[in-house]
């Protein structure tokens, strides 16, 4: 494995954008062909890297597009703190620093001939569309594809343009849906917390593998839905969060409990995660 | 039998810096034994466990870990990040420094090797001084440890003839590229090594282990860790602590990528961006401290991520003390 | 003495005139005590071994949560309680001082009436003999051999924030070097950052340091930070009149202005 560590690729901005109030995706090429090779032969879906402004620091987001396209790699973020603001402060055209991939992957290939549901909220839906488009990419190979993605409000919604495609495909169903008051007079969507839109959806459990990913509060409150729809702990995926430096196993500061997030993880099924303290999270 | 009188261990430094080592040994200042780089004239103390372990010298406080040239225009370019690595001796590591070794090499190895501290263990020697006492803080016995304990080192001196002389043991191939080097200073002939008086068995960190896998959420955290003000002293001065964090500074010209020491008991160690904090009190950071320490390291790597060298109790005003937190949780499982 | 300190925690706890206690303990290193209940208190001791200020802990989330709190306080410690009620950070009643000197126990106080008893009993409390040396001697030295001196100490730091955690003055909830955006200090254990962060956290405690010299018993790296704060607390004596910890009522000395202070610096 990579011997100098900390020593980032070099990457360049060739589009960028806007996808909610401070939230921006950038498309980005390696800057050397040679790191993009040995980048595509590590990357699995699931995988996370660390993006930096020299100067200002590295931040972690996953790679929020697939494997399948391996001419470029693509990361949404938020904006929320001092790196996070350096890298919106970057136009098309400038360079930045990039590690990884690093963390474990979704094991796509144990879904195959499986149905597929996949239920984000809010910005957690960038994690989420990497493997949405792993599977459409491969589309013969799974059952049916379902996607249930809420936000607070209209303006939200992350990857809007995405989502419109994905409506339009025959071979996936998507429902979106906002909370109640966060609907604009032109939504055509559902109103509704996406647990009580998944509740109402009731999609049948059998053969059929569950991705879930969003804010604290609504996998709490989603976890029981998809208990009562049949749906085991072991066919429940998710990924995790947490504050993270090296990205490596090393830094020490991403465990829960004796799990380090970042080597084995951030992917986890909920058999996995209900072993995890949940004071430690 | 190669000996030395303890008395002459500068003329062992001497010929070892000219061969070309840097020396690495203990030396008091102003009334602070610390493990320093060491030059002729300096005395070499042996009365007290320096305040800072061997992994100053393999895992630095601060460190480059990557190097950008800044544009005037705006933008960067890497540049090379050039590593110094001095072929180095530790003479008079304790053997709990030298023991804190095979658990520092597991984590920088763990699926990604991490090349700067690779080098720098490459490239150092270690030459344990057997203890012939310990101190109350000592806990090495409790620890699979012991004051004349061989792990991680290449060579040893025990201590002889009444603490007059010195043994020297050679351990391993780069313990016995010294003799060479260090051939002038020993002498040839017999002493009868003391019999060092180790500290006593104070807890089993097999049963430590295993009831702190069971009870993650106890109440004893609390009151346990109440004395705790979070600083980073004990995390610092321990030989197997190698928590850091990844800093960019720059100036005009150039942006250096550092990997700066950091602490679990910090409390913005764990602190998300969003304001949330798995860690929020004192009592969940010292919890992980020892948790880390006696359950989740020796579950990773069958090892544990402490000593027993007394640094941390030595050095902590507020009277943490590991061993006595250890004790207490034996006694709890029982 | 211990009789009398011992007596006086333990009906404080009985009368529930405080929820804790925090004393030091009889172990080496004299760690501190905290006695919830009355009998614990036959437990606390007092001698010139006891290096900690107590009063640290008033920083402490749950130690806040368990006022009021009575803390054993030698002179220092009771100075430091009277100027953490002068800057707010303890309301009246939250806090009572258990009064002690290396000879007696000198009864329990409030904020205000430990302010009385520090002018009455120590009016000019100031840096220890040998402490006044180090300082003295480091004066008579040049500029230059001055800052040699210092930069060469601070060579040891870690910055581990031993002294930080120390002191009852350092109760900032973010520490400036804990702040980002910008970086102010560079976190970075070497030279400038921490030249920065000792000399910065020694001007932040001027006109507000009690000389209780647990900071640097704190550090593990024996650096000398009294002499610093010494020099300090000289400064803001001789050239501002500053005493801190005798009026509970005392305009914070940084953190005010006023037209009689000597404006000639500026030209």
């Amino acid at each position: 494995m990579n011997d100098d560590l900390y020593k980032p690729f070099l990457m360049s901005i060739e589009t960028a954008r806007d996808e909610a109030p401070d939230v921006r995706t950038f498309r980005l090429r390696f800057a050397q062909e040679g790191d993009r090779a040995q980048f595509f032969q590590r990357y699995r879906v699931g995988m996370f890297g660390l993006y930096g402004v020299p100067g200002e620091g590295e931040s972690t987001f996953c790679v929020a597009s697939p494997p399948t396209r391996t001419d470029h790699i693509e990361c949404t973020f938020r904006k929320v703190g001092r790196v996070t603001q350096a890298l919106q402060d970057l136009e098309v055209g400038q360079s930045l620093t990039f590690r990884g991939p690093y963390g474990n992957h979704f094991p796509i290939d144990s879904w195959k001939g499986r149905d597929l549901l996949f239920i984000a909220g809010g910005i957690a839906l960038p994690p989420m569309r990497s493997v949405i488009w792993n599977i459409l990419d491969r589309r013969a190979e799974f059952g049916k594809v379902a996607v249930v993605y809420g936000a607070r409000t209209t303006a939200d919604l992350v990857y809007k343009h995405e989502l419109a495609e994905w409506a339009a495909r025959p071979d996936m169903t998507l429902v979106t849906t906002v909370d109640p008051g966060g609907q604009t007079p032109d939504w055509k969507g559902k109103v509704g917390f996406v647990p009580a839109v998944l509740k109402e959806l009731a999609p049948s459990a059998k053969n059929c593998v569950a991705v879930l990913c969003g804010p604290p509060i609504m996998i709490k409150l989603t976890l029981p839905v998809l208990a009562a729809l049949g749906f085991a702990p072991k066919d429940i995926y998710t990924t995790l969060e947490n504050r993270m430096k090296c990205g490596v196993g090393k830094c020490g500061r991403c465990n829960v409990g004796s799990v380090y997030v970042c080597k084995d993880g951030p992917v986890f099924t909920l058999d996995e995660l209900s072993r995890l303290p949940a004071g430690d999270m | 039998m190669k000996t030395i009188e303890t008395s002459r261990l500068t003329d062992l430094a001497q010929a070892l810096s000219a061969a070309g080592y840097r020396v690495v040994a203990p030396v008091a200042e102003g009334g602070v034994v610390r493990l320093r780089e060491w030059t002729k004239g300096l005395e070499i103390a042996l009365e007290a466990v320096p305040v800072n372990s061997m992994k100053d010298f393999l895992f630095p406080r601060s460190e480059v870990v990557a190097r950008f040239a800044l544009q005037e225009e705006g933008g960067f370019t890497p540049a090379t990040n050039e590593r110094s690595t001095p072929k180095t001796v530790v003479l008079g590591a304790r053997p709990c420094d030298a023991a804190a070794l095979p658990a520092l090499d597991a984590v920088f190895n763990w699926d990604y090797r991490d090349g700067a501290y690779n080098a720098r263990r490459e490239a150092v020697t270690i030459m344990s001084l057997a203890c012939a006492k310990a101190d109350e803080h000592c806990f090495c016995t409790s620890v699979g440890g012991a004051p004349d304990g061989i792990a991680g080192a290449d060579a040893i001196l025990r201590p002889a003839d009444g603490g007059k002389r010195l043994v020297f043991e050679p351990l391993t191939e780069k313990g016995r590229a010294l003799i060479p080097a260090a051939a002038g200073t020993l002498a040839e002939g017999t002493a009868a090594t003391q019999t060092p008086v180790a500290p006593p068995r104070r807890f089993d960190p097999e049963a430590v282990g295993r009831w702190l896998a069971a009870n993650f959420d106890s109440p004893f955290w609390k009151e346990a860790s109440l004395a705790c003000l979070g600083c980073g002293a004990c995390a610092y001065a321990c030989p197997v602590c190698h928590c850091f964090d990844l800093q960019d500074e720059s100036d005009r010209r150039e942006c250096r990528r550092l990997r700066n020491w950091d602490s679990c008991g910090f409390g913005l160690f764990t602190l998300h961006a969003s304001g949330h904090n798995p860690r929020p009190d004192q009592s969940a950071r010292w919890r992980q401290r020892v948790t880390h320490k006696f359950s989740i390291y020796p579950q990773r790597f069958k090892t544990l991520a402490c000593t027993g060298c007394g640094r941390c109790s030595r050095l902590c005003q507020a009277g943490m003390a590991i061993a006595e937190t250890c004790q207490r949780i034996e006694a709890l499982g029982r | 003495m211990l009789a009398a300190l011992r007596d006086a925690a333990k009906k404080l706890l009985d009368e529930k005139r405080a929820v804790l206690v925090i004393g030091y303990a009889d172990r080496a290193g004299r760690p501190a005590l905290f006695a919830s209940k009355p009998e614990d208190c036959g437990r606390l001791v007092y001698d010139a071994s006891c290096r900690q200020n107590l009063a640290a802990y008033l920083g402490k989330p749950e130690v806040r949560a368990r006022m009021p709190v009575a803390i054993v306080a030698p002179p220092a410690v009771l100075r430091s309680i009277v100027v953490l009620t002068a800057e707010s950070q303890v309301a009246t009643g939250q806090v009572l001082a258990l009064a002690v000197d290396q000879d007696s126990f000198l009864g329990t106080f409030d904020a205000a009436a430990a302010a009385e008893l520090l002018r009455a009993k120590y009016p000019a409390l100031g840096p220890a003999p040998d402490l006044l040396e180090r300082v003295q001697g480091l004066s008579k030295k040049s500029a230059a051999e001055r800052a040699a001196f210092w930069a060469e100490e601070f060579t040891k730091c870690t910055r581990c924030y031993a002294c930080r955690a120390a002191c009852p003055g350092c109760y900032c909830t973010r520490c400036i070097v804990e702040k980002n955006a910008p970086q102010w200090v560079s976190t970075a254990a070497l030279g400038h950052g921490n030249y920065t962060w000792n000399v910065m956290r020694a001007f932040h405690q001027s006109g507000r340091c009690t000389l209780c010299g647990a900071c640097e018993a704190a550090c593990p790296q024996g650096l000398p930070l009294m002499t610093l704060n010494a020099l300090l607390d000289r400064e803001a004596l001789e050239e501002f009149d500053a005493r801190p910890g005798y009026d509970p009522q005392a305009k914070p000395f940084i953190g005010s202005w006023d037209a009689q202070d000597d404006h000639s610096y500026m030209r």
